[in-house]
């Protein structure tokens, strides 16, 4: 089954291990990934999304693209909020912070919480994948062991949500393990 | 060697090929189109494995297979014409040559998937 998933993490480096253990699993064809990255909330709240450093135009694909993502994960509360905040997603280029915003405003983090409960705290990281999975066993039992909390939602539920454009919600996500040389620690 | 070790070497190949052209659309000024230049005959590469192992696989298989082919094809083709455009130009043929590439990477990685799913049933049986 085709899913959308996100991994959240209290710290960075956690992170980077689960999207490591992610394709790891890929490697020993538990899964199969499709694409991957990595969204930062700093203390203020802001959002930057990993992206290699690339030019402007790249960059803000990449920024309208995965906060896209970010508000379809959320559910419907998080919809609007994605479509019309994602441009404002920095992406994060050799570790600066881009141009951000609060994805999620506190009006809606309520409901997108009741939804689905997929936010991203203040000073969290996430981890956002494409995966094709049989059962939810291998990422689950994995990402609990590095102290992630997972959510899903499938394929299908965010084709159907017209408003992230022609584009598949995967386009923007690497298809193989991208961890900014700045934070690579093995 | 058998058809799912194809298909994962394959298909790292295709990564590979996408982390090129991105390290690529990184750099600045003549540097990318310098390192442009090997992007069509490396698609080309990765489209004569695709060829050599699709014999081997099953209907679903290669049809993904069959449109990793069509989009490494357009990755060869707009790769070339960045080599010989500027400006505004230069920058479209840059992320139609990235979104071709990752649309292969996508199309592979549905056969691999699809080659698990089966290869999972079948022992679960």
């Amino acid at each position: 089954m085709r899913n959308y998933v996100a991994v959240v993490f209290d710290d960075t480096s956690k992170a980077y291990e689960g999207l490591h253990a992610l394709w790891q699993l890929d490697g020993e064809g538990a899964i199969t990934v499709f694409g991957t990255t990595v969204v930062h909330r700093n203390e203020w709240g802001e959002y930057q999304v990993d992206s290699k450093e690339t030019h402007a135009g790249l960059a803000t694909a990449v920024g309208v693209g995965v906060g896209a993502l970010l508000g379809a994960l959320a559910g419907p509360a998080g919809a609007a909020v994605g479509a019309a905040g994602g441009a404002a997603i920095g992406a994060a280029t050799g570790g600066a912070v881009g141009v951000t915003t609060d994805l999620v405003r506190a009006d809606t983090r309520d409901q997108s919480r009741y939804e689905t409960a997929f936010v991203v705290g203040a000073g969290q990281s996430a981890v956002i994948a494409d995966v094709s999975e049989d059962w939810t066993g291998p990422i689950d039992t994995r990402m609990r062991e590095l102290g992630g909390i997972v959510y899903r939602r499938s394929g299908g539920a965010l084709r159907d949500d017209a408003w992230l454009g022609d584009y598949p919600p995967s386009s923007y996500l690497y298809p193989y393990e991208y961890i900014p040389p700045s934070d690579r620690v093995w | 060697m058998s058809t799912s070790n194809d298909l994962d070497r394959v298909r790292a190949a295709a990564q590979q090929l996408h982390g090129v052209i991105s390290d690529a659309a990184a750099k600045r000024g003549e540097v990318i189109k310098a390192d442009l230049q090997a992007i069509p005959q490396k698609a080309k590469s990765v489209i004569e494995s695709i060829k050599a192992s699709m014999g081997a696989q099953k209907e679903p298989t290669k049809k993904n297979l069959a449109e990793a082919v069509k989009s490494l094809e357009a990755t060869q083709k707009h790769a070339a014409e960045s080599l010989k455009s500027s400006g505004k130009a230069f920058q479209t043929s840059i992320r139609q040559t990235l979104a071709d590439a990752r649309a292969s990477v996508q199309k592979i990685s549905e056969a691999v998937a699809a080659g698990r799913s089966a290869e999972s049933k079948h022992t679960r049986k």
